[in-house]
């Protein structure tokens, strides 16, 4: 990690404000410790000098009012740094979800959208010790090192020499033996990994080792396994608490070595006790800023390193989006004869990269028809569904009652959709069903719930959003019942689903069946991604993909 | 188990604790000595006596400034072993307690986050000895130490001193219950809520934004965002007020000592040397003291952890979750196996309800029955009774013997099941076939892969030496599904179950899957229990239960 991560800064615009605060901060605290070190001394100098305490009561008053302002501009700084940190997580909440939301589902749908949410969420949290505890300290260093370096040198330059060659020692050994742990560790990267989650491999198993009567042998392998654990990382411990050492080391000798000549040159007589305890209380304080960057580098980098997650999400929805590949190629075929009532997709094909999920399907999807779409896994249908709802770039046309709809708005205006995974959000099954409608009706919303074979559902029975309070079978029901009523209060001609039928018994799956004919009859193009024997059967026509591979020579 | 039984575990005895406590007490006094000393010795220097009466103040000034850093060095490494010396004990015992209520007893929903949580959480104990106990030791013995030598040289500093550390750690302890108390708590709520809010809104992206109802969702999560936001603002204010308040007290109790000790100067021995000394040394032991608000800190994680652990790990086997009795028979008779269930119910762990009730069912050498079922109607929990996961009601007879009767462990050896989610162990194929059967060689592993339809996939990817991945990461689901029907194969039992072979496999891939899983276990011998919502090909079956 380099000191100030530039992209941290980029995208955490809020935190500009916190470091010029910091900043000011950082300048009074500054300011109080060299007051404080310098009225203890002077009290101190003055008191063996045979002054009476009446006459120390000025200097004594200001003491405690440096100890006030020394406090204050603690608190200060912890507040602006807690506040900073929050405020930035909160910030880059935001960007990642406005990212993750300007990507799309078609981008969210390649990656695991649980770990998307591990990112944005708990991940973040591994900034806190970055942004609330290194930075201010790093910020502090910057401000209160030189400082009390300048006041040291104009006291006593021979201890300011000393110290300002002991300083940079610190930052050099650290990045020393910051190497020499990496490559301890990178010798044993592999074996500490496993090591380190053999024991949740063994928890995670337990019903399966139970199965095969495995259980009551694991406990002296978890000994083993972790016995073995703590050897190795003992072994790489040895050299990363080197950097703590030489930290400490510096930091205590060259106080030691100020103290010392200090002292020499009293008994010389060459040096004043007021400057020399001067300088001795302020020494340490100019190590304490360096020390405790040091101290919280390595928790600060780890959770750089943790959130660098966030940076390729950030980064990805940077770039300009995608060109749709090849043009449309039928800007000729609007009108005419040839005007077919429903969806019609001519030469539409998705890319991903290099990988083609399919291209140049000409297909037609008629209104009053139920068509469904077969085809082997890989041959691209959910693909197709994909570039449908505009979540992915596609070439080629999509007509709808022969207009080109291939460029309509997300979401499209004519289309309604019911995916593979009911997706239903924490409400009631009402509140699923008229997703996104401002006025929800209830007759329509019962309506549709009856016509996909629904009719045992409550509208007001609770959902949580693992789809918890409902059966796999009636998630999906409530999910298709949602495409339905989007597709009769849009009076939307297209209603795509997709493996509706894939945890529905025989009985409901053909009332459901039904239900699409109804659907069809009203005047809609229905079409069902379906590899079900009764779905195909039921169908008006069917559109099959072929996988790729088949169709090359 | 309960939280005195985690922290038990978790910190290390004394005699292996004592030595990284001693180091730790060792350099903190070190570092105070080293302010100490060199105060003394500068002041003293300033009275010009010959070098030679300082030169023992200035060999123990570097001494000092050594020792706490060699010491500390010492003493982390010693304490970091002390610590991590606990885990294998701290990781047994509560595996053993997992084992009798393992799985059913865990609770069914989301078993695999809450085992990972689990783990996590008892790692988290190594933090108890490292982060609370020898922190609260060290600087508490080192406070005893300053004070007592403080208030040897000048009574009164030492009093004063006295009476700030008590204040100091009155204080710390106030603030931490505060922020445990409300704070947090509230914070774990609000941060829950968001994080589930904000699961929902990734997962369902997709139909949010074709419903148009993403923008409604992104405004509710952003004001969760700012409640959260918030609170954290305001946790923080408290604490760090905490430790601004040490640095006032630090300098308060300065500013006293040197009212105190001024008018004492040259009455009874006591000079300016010593006036320094005591004036400055309560700096150092503040700074040393600074570890105590964090060790609350690191208390409330390691106490809140192990209170997971507690909630978890339960102290007896619940009601529904099969013991063995005292003389249940721990084998069976060799040769055919046949089952019989009677009105057969059973019901999940805390639940009111029965999950399956009146179930009668025959299993004979060569059946292949398919279970059939709306979801909810029982079938993963008829199949954690056959493998005697969960209790039952009614009877259940293996060769005629009543189950209870037999140890669990004897049941599993003739009735076996390849679960909705089979377990792959983070190891090569070769390891996650073999525990089923250790004496198999490779010809046999290869074979058994070749029945399941991987022999052609293992062979791609290199052979039996290929790794799976952390929990099957590497395999897809219908691998996955295969790999652990091979194991079952291996092992050979009587009596197979597969329940719900094609839950975590794609739709267009689940017919299939599922035919090729009833072929492949099919034998002359061998009786197969098949779970499956997705159709089965009528010929591969010779019974059917609706449930």
């Amino acid at each position: 990690m380099r000191p100030v991560d530039p992209r941290l800064l980029r995208y955490a615009a809020a935190a500009r404000a916190f470091f010029a605060a910091g900043g000011v901060l950082a300048l009074l605290q500054t300011a109080a410790v060299i007051g404080f070190s310098y009225l203890v001394t002077h009290v101190i100098v003055r008191a063996i000098a045979g002054e009476q305490l009446e006459n120390l009561v000025l200097p004594l008053v200001l003491l405690a009012g440096v100890v006030l302002v020394r406090f204050a501009a603690a608190w200060l700084a912890e507040l602006n740094s807690a506040r900073g940190a929050a405020v930035v997580k909160s910030e880059l909440r935001r960007r990642v979800l406005d990212a993750v939301t300007k990507l799309g589902p078609g981008w969210l749908g390649s990656r695991n959208s649980t770990a998307v949410g591990v990112t944005a969420g708990p991940g973040l949290d591994a900034l806190d010790t970055y942004f609330s505890k290194y930075l201010p300290q790093l910020i502090l260093t910057a401000v209160a090192t030189p400082i009390i370096l300048v006041v040291i040198w104009w006291q006593d330059w021979l201890s300011g020499l000393t110290v300002t060659v002991t300083l940079p020692l610190i930052p050099l050994f650290m990045i020393l033996i910051g190497w020499a742990t990496q490559s301890v560790q990178q010798k044993q990267w592999e074996k500490l990994g496993r090591l380190s989650t053999a024991f949740l491999d063994v928890v995670g198993g337990l019903s399966t080792l139970t199965i095969y009567g495995r259980q009551h042998r694991q406990a002296a392998r978890i000994r083993a396994v972790t016995d073995d654990y703590r050897s190795q990382t003992m072994k790489v411990l040895r050299v990363s608490f080197l950097s703590g050492f030489a930290l400490e080391l510096a930091a205590s000798l060259s106080v030691a070595l100020v103290a010392v000549s200090i002292g020499v040159r009293l008994i010389e007589g060459s040096l004043g006790l007021e400057v020399g305890l001067f300088v001795l209380l302020l020494a340490p304080e100019a190590f304490l800023p360096l020390r405790n960057v040091g101290a919280q580098f390595h928790a600060a980098a780890d959770g750089v390193a943790a959130s660098s997650d966030i940076f390729d999400i950030l980064d990805a929805a940077a770039l300009p989006s995608a060109p749709a590949g090849v043009p449309s190629v039928s800007s000729e075929f609007v009108g005419g004869a040839e005007r077919g009532a429903g969806l019609q997709v001519r030469g539409l094909g998705v890319r991903y990269g290099e990988n083609v999920a399919f291209e140049g399907l000409e297909a037609r999807f008629e209104r009053g028809a139920v068509t469904v779409v077969t085809g082997p896994s890989g041959a691209g249908k959910s693909s197709l569904v994909a570039a449908l709802l505009g979540f992915v770039p596609a070439a080629g046309s999509i007509l709808v009652d022969g207009r080109d709809a291939s460029g309509d708005p997300v979401p499209r205006p004519w289309l309604a959709w019911a995916g593979q995974h009911p997706s239903l959000l924490a409400g009631t099954v009402q509140s699923n069903i008229c997703l996104g409608d401002e006025t929800p009706d209830a007759v329509a919303a019962r309506a549709s719930l009856d016509l996909v074979g629904g009719v045992d559902l409550d509208l007001g029975a609770l959902v949580d959003s693992r789809g918890g309070g409902l059966s796999g079978g009636q998630a999906q029901r409530v999910g298709a019942a949602r495409a339905v009523y989007r597709a009769r209060r849009t009076d939307g001609a297209v209603v795509v689903f997709d493996e509706p039928t894939s945890a529905l018994d025989d009985e409901t799956e053909a009332a459901f069946i039904r239900g699409l004919h109804v659907l069809a009859g009203e005047g809609r193009a229905v079409v069902v991604v379906s590899h079900r024997r009764a779905v195909i059967a039921g169908a008006d026509a069917v559109v099959a993909l072929r996988a790729l591979e088949a169709v090359l020579p | 188990m309960n939280r005195s039984d985690v922290i038990r575990l978790a910190q290390p005895r004394l005699r292996r604790f004592a030595p990284g406590a001693l180091l730790g007490l060792v350099s903190a006094l070190c570092a105070v000595g080293l302010l100490a000393t060199s105060a003394y010795l500068i002041t003293k220097a300033a009275e010009q006596p010959p070098i030679l009466y300082l030169s023992a103040a200035m060999v123990a000034v570097r001494a000092f400034a050594l020792g706490r850093a060699a010491f500390r060095y010492v003493e982390r490494l010693a304490s970091h072993d002390a610590a991590f010396a606990t885990m294998p004990e701290l990781r047994v015992g509560v595996y053993e307690r997992l084992v009798p209520v393992s799985p059913d007893g865990l609770g069914s929903s989301r078993r695999g986050d809450l085992l990972t949580r689990l783990v996590a959480d008892v790692d988290e104990q190594q933090n108890l000895p490292l982060r609370v106990v020898q922190p609260l030791v060290v600087s508490g013995l080192t406070a005893v130490a300053a004070v007592v030598a403080v208030w040897i040289l000048l009574p009164a500093a030492g009093v004063v001193l006295l009476a700030g550390l008590v204040f100091a750690a009155a204080l710390g302890t106030a603030a931490n219950s505060w922020v445990s108390s409300r704070a947090e708590r509230e914070l774990a709520g609000l941060r829950g809520g968001y994080q589930a809010e904000l699961a929902d809104y990734l997962a369902n992206l997709d139909t949010l934004v074709a419903y148009g109802a993403a923008s409604g969702a992104r405004a509710s999560l952003a004001e969760a965002d700012a409640r959260l936001t918030r609170a954290l603002i305001r946790r923080s204010a408290g604490a760090g007020l905490t430790a601004a308040l040490v640095t006032l007290i630090a300098g308060a109790v300065t500013v006293l000592i040197l009212l105190a000790g001024i008018p004492q100067l040259g009455v009874g021995g006591f000079e300016g040397p010593t006036l320094a000394l005591v004036a400055l040394v309560p700096l150092a032991v503040f700074e040393v003291f600074g570890m105590v608000p964090l060790a609350w800190g690191a208390w409330r994680q390691v106490a809140a952890s192990a209170d997971r652990i507690a909630s978890v790990v339960p102290d007896s086997v619940p009601d529904g979750i099969p013991v063995d009795r005292p003389g249940a028979a721990n084998e069976l008779p060799g040769g055919p196996v046949s089952l019989r269930l009677r009105e057969v119910s059973a019901r999940w762990p805390g639940e009111r309800r029965d999950a399956l009730s009146g179930v009668d069912l025959d299993v004979r050498p060569g059946d292949r029955i398919l279970v059939r079922g709306a979801s909810g109607a029982g079938k993963t929990t008829l199949a954690h009774v056959l493998v005697r996961f969960l209790e039952h009601g009614g009877s259940y007879r293996v060769n005629g013997i009543e189950v209870r009767d037999l140890q669990q462990d004897a049941v599993r050896t003739v009735v076996g099941l390849c679960e909705q989610s089979p377990h792959l162990f983070d190891d090569d194929i070769r390891q996650n076939l073999l525990f089923a059967r250790e004496a198999a060689s490779d010809d046999e592993l290869l074979a058994v892969l070749d029945r399941v339809g991987l022999g052609e996939w293992v062979r791609e990817r290199g052979g039996l030496s290929a790794r799976v991945g952390e929990h099957g990461s590497l395999v897809s689901g219908g691998q996955a599904q295969r790999i652990a029907l091979a194991r079952a194969l291996l092992a050979g039992f009587p009596v197979l179950v597969l329940d719900e072979p094609t839950a975590n496999v794609d739709a267009d891939r689940a017919d299939a899957l599922v035919a090729d899983l009833l072929a492949a276990a099919s034998g002359e011998e061998r009786a197969v229990v098949v779970i499956s919502h997705t159709p089965v090909p009528p010929e591969l079956v010779t019974h059917t239960l609706r449930l």
